[in-house]
């Protein structure tokens, strides 16, 4: 039913624009455009949007994006993960996040259908087939990455880790997070919850005793505000450490001045990308994306932006290389991509389980001055290439 | 053979439970300290109140027409986000705010003029210029602030409420009951994707500078106790709310009329009782509470987002049930169980703070098999 008035409304747009007779492609786009996570799903569409209208056109077929709202369910993303094989798409862009992604996968797998999640980043998504690829790094990266951080630059000796149990993502990130922290010397005590928490003030009782120097949250932002907001309130000044879930606008907007001073690590943007060609190749679309969208806040471009287009960019270009429209040519061709010049950083995937080798991982801080007052400041960027 | 239990009976049961578990906890673990079982207290207060108002709303529907509205979790986003709209749109441009008057007021008019029996011109015209003009003036000239909001929030949200009963329940009076709660199944449904479409499906923040909100703390020894707000002013809402619809209900004739259709419809229809007044009264009254409700929810959690409704909902649905549905007190006694409940699952037991809900609905389980109209509810009393 919700899926229904969602889904009708948001693919009149496009299959509007594309011509139905004879020469066109069909893309199937499985994104989180309602619920919990419909600021990130939306972003992610714009990007893909954005890069659909610089290449509208390969081997000589009109493009078309099939868009499906998955409600940020997994049932809704089992069901758009259905259509598109009735539907007879080459191949699938989606969904975000883990949880909606391997479920997907896993239909599209056996279906024989391309599917590239813009930035599922628990290592199991492309594990499950050929056929599954990524446009992000891996947990395993971002966890070590962070706990380094918060270890041996932050100095942190006792650490609190709040995590998702009920997400894939979360659990999985919470969990290298931990293990590479504890192997650097630090103390932790782990907190669980659920997703639709709101009061945590239970939790965070249970950690005082603990006195921890540094919060890491591996949740996402529906959570996470409120979250930022009782910590505060109940006395706890330390500084608190994210991930990629929480570079959603949700999150500042959400939690205001709480917000202020969150670190997060995310989605490498142009100004952190350390190749100067890929850097340059980055705000050239970044400035196309602000043309395109013209309503578009500073706020709205960010990693999922570009994650979604490089998702449509190797997609388009492993078409054109196979020049043809058969799935397993087109999967070959993409297997095989190697350093695509694309806008989040070059993609190789020759010789990867379908996660792209070398991504940057850059480090945010959220300045909040007041809810619709607030900017995100990049500290550094950091290649998955130098962690062991 | 059927041993009786009694409310009392139940009642010294979990409280002993209760008692047995945090002394447990206490001399288990050395670093649970006096001020650490104070805070978990004062969380569980919070947050408990929080869901005894809720109930309120909930059980005063199920009390007179039986139905289990299942779209009070709806009713309840919506006067979040009509406080939220009062707070941010305002102040309106004049000619906007004579059009949103007009409407809002007209109709709250009609709403009112027709439920409290209003129907002379004089009274209508007394009722009618304080509520026009002070609708104007509230929307026109200033910023609000979040207790007039939340007054206007009331307004809008009883008369959709209303709206909604004469939409969806009012022509399937007689219909079996089933189709009812269908209906409201579907009404539930509708509110949570019009809200999605024209609130749009982001998580919006909602965090006015308010006395809810406001970071208090106090010591015990070397350690600090806080708390918020919400704390002092919410259960006192509550208490009076309830004694506000306990006077209501026992003491007008409105209530009477009420109370007497809670009991049978049809022969109340017979001894001159007007049923479609009193269930839309109920409508009206049952979500007034849920948007003043909502409101402190929205506050208290500082967000709002059109899904919102759905697990306060649910929670406040079964601490209705827990407490014995269609009794008022019942429905805040359930509400602060559930809210004790989550809040000592996780501190009790941190490894299996994912399956609080799970505790609170064994519980909800348990107390139904002993007791089947709940903690306070008695078969054969009257529930309003």
């Amino acid at each position: 039913m919700k899926k229904f008035l969602l889904a009708v409304i948001l693919s009149l747009g496009t299959v509007a624009l594309a011509d139905s007779h004879g020469g066109t492609i069909k893309i199937g786009i499985n994104l989180e455009l309602s619920g919990r996570f419909a600021a990130i799903g939306q972003q992610t569409l714009m990007g893909i949007q954005a890069a659909h209208a610089q290449r509208p056109e390969v081997a000589g077929m009109k493009v078309e994006l099939v868009v499906c709202d998955n409600e940020t369910s997994r049932e809704g993303s089992v069901a758009c993960a259905r259509r598109f094989v009735d539907e007879g798409v080459i191949g699938v862009l989606g969904a975000i996040s883990t949880s909606m992604s391997i479920p997907a996968a896993e239909i599209l797998q056996d279906a024989g259908i391309i599917m590239i999640s813009t930035s599922s980043t628990n290592p199991q998504t492309t594990q499950i087939g050929d056929y599954i690829f990524r446009m992000a790094y891996t947990d395993d990266f971002q966890g070590k990455l962070a706990a380094a951080y918060v270890v041996n630059d932050l100095g942190a000796k006792k650490i609190a880790v709040f995590r998702q149990v009920d997400d894939d993502y979360s659990f999985g990130l919470a969990g290298f997070f931990d293990e590479t922290a504890k192997k650097l010397g630090a103390q932790t005590v782990v907190q669980d919850f659920t997703a639709g928490t709101v009061d945590f003030t239970a939790q965070l009782n249970n950690i005082r005793a603990f006195k921890p120097d540094v919060i890491y949250y591996s949740g996402f932002c529906a959570e996470g505000a409120p979250f930022m907001k009782q910590l505060r309130e109940q006395g706890f000044q330390q500084a608190v450490i994210g991930a990629d879930a929480i570079d959603d606008k949700q999150c500042p907007e959400g939690a205001g001045k709480a917000f202020d001073g969150v670190v997060f690590t995310g989605f490498a943007t142009p100004d952190l990308i350390p190749d100067p060609e890929a850097k340059k190749r980055a705000e050239a679309f970044k400035e196309f994306f602000f043309q395109t969208f013209k309503d578009a806040k500073p706020g709205d471009f960010n990693g999922f932006v570009l994650a979604g287009a490089d998702a449509y960019n190797v997609l388009v270009e492993a078409i054109a290389r196979a020049g043809s429209t058969d799935r397993k040519k087109v999967r070959d061709a993409l297997a095989s991509l190697e350093n695509f010049p694309g806008v989040s950083g070059d993609v190789t995937y020759k010789g990867t389980d379908g996660t792209p080798k070398d991504r940057t991982i850059g480090f945010f801080k959220y300045e909040v001055m007041s809810p619709d007052n607030w900017k995100k400041t990049a500290l550094f960027g950091k290649s998955t290439a130098e962690v062991e | 053979m059927r041993v009786p239990i009694t409310t009392r009976g139940t009642l010294f049961v979990v409280l002993a439970v209760f008692f047995l578990l945090v002394g447990w906890r206490i001399q288990a673990l050395p670093d649970y300290t006096l001020a650490r079982v104070v805070q978990d207290f004062l969380n569980a207060l919070t947050l408990g109140s929080l869901y005894a108002l809720i109930a309120l709303g909930y059980t005063m529907v199920y009390g007179i027409i039986r139905l289990i509205n299942f779209a009070h979790g709806e009713i309840f986003m919506l006067g979040a986000y009509f406080a939220f709209f009062a707070m941010v749109l305002t102040p309106l441009p004049l000619a906007l705010a004579l059009l949103t008057t007009l409407l809002l007021g007209g109709t709250a008019l009609l709403v009112t003029r027709s439920l409290f029996n209003l129907e002379s011109p004089k009274k209508t015209a007394g009722l009618a210029f304080p509520l026009l003009v002070g609708i104007f003036v509230l929307l026109g000239f200033r910023q609000l602030g979040w207790i007039e909001a939340l007054f206007l929030s009331m307004i809008a949200t009883a008369v959709s409420g209303v709206l909604l009963e004469l939409v969806a329940y009012r022509p399937l009076r007689g219909a079996p009951r089933e189709s009812m709660l269908i209906t409201a199944i579907a009404a539930s449904f509708f509110l949570q994707n019009m809200g999605q479409l024209v609130f749009g499906p982001y998580v919006k923040g909602f965090n006015p500078e308010t006395v809810l909100n406001r970071p208090l703390s106090f010591r015990i020894g070397p350690e600090e106790v806080y708390f918020t707000g919400v704390l002092l002013v919410v259960p006192l809402i509550t208490g009076l709310l309830l004694l506000l619809l306990n006077f209501f209900v026992t003491r007008t004739r409105l209530g009477k009329a009420m109370r007497a259709t809670a009991q049978d419809a049809e022969v109340a229809q017979m001894m001159g009782v007007n049923v479609h007044q009193v269930i839309a009264l109920t409508f009206f009254i049952g979500s007034t509470l849920a948007a003043a409700a909502g409101v402190m929810y929205a506050i208290r959690f500082g967000q709002i987002h059109p899904l919102m409704g759905l697990l306060p909902g649910i929670k406040a649905f079964a601490a209705a049930v827990i407490g014995g549905i269609g009794s008022l007190p019942g429905a805040v006694l359930g509400g602060l169980l559930l809210g004790f409940i989550e809040i000592y699952v996780v501190s009790l037991f941190p490894t299996l703070s994912a399956y609080k809900d799970v505790f609170a609905f064994v519980l909800l389980i348990l107390i139904l098999l002993f007791r089947p109209s709940g903690l306070i509810g008695e078969d054969l009393t009257e529930k309003v």
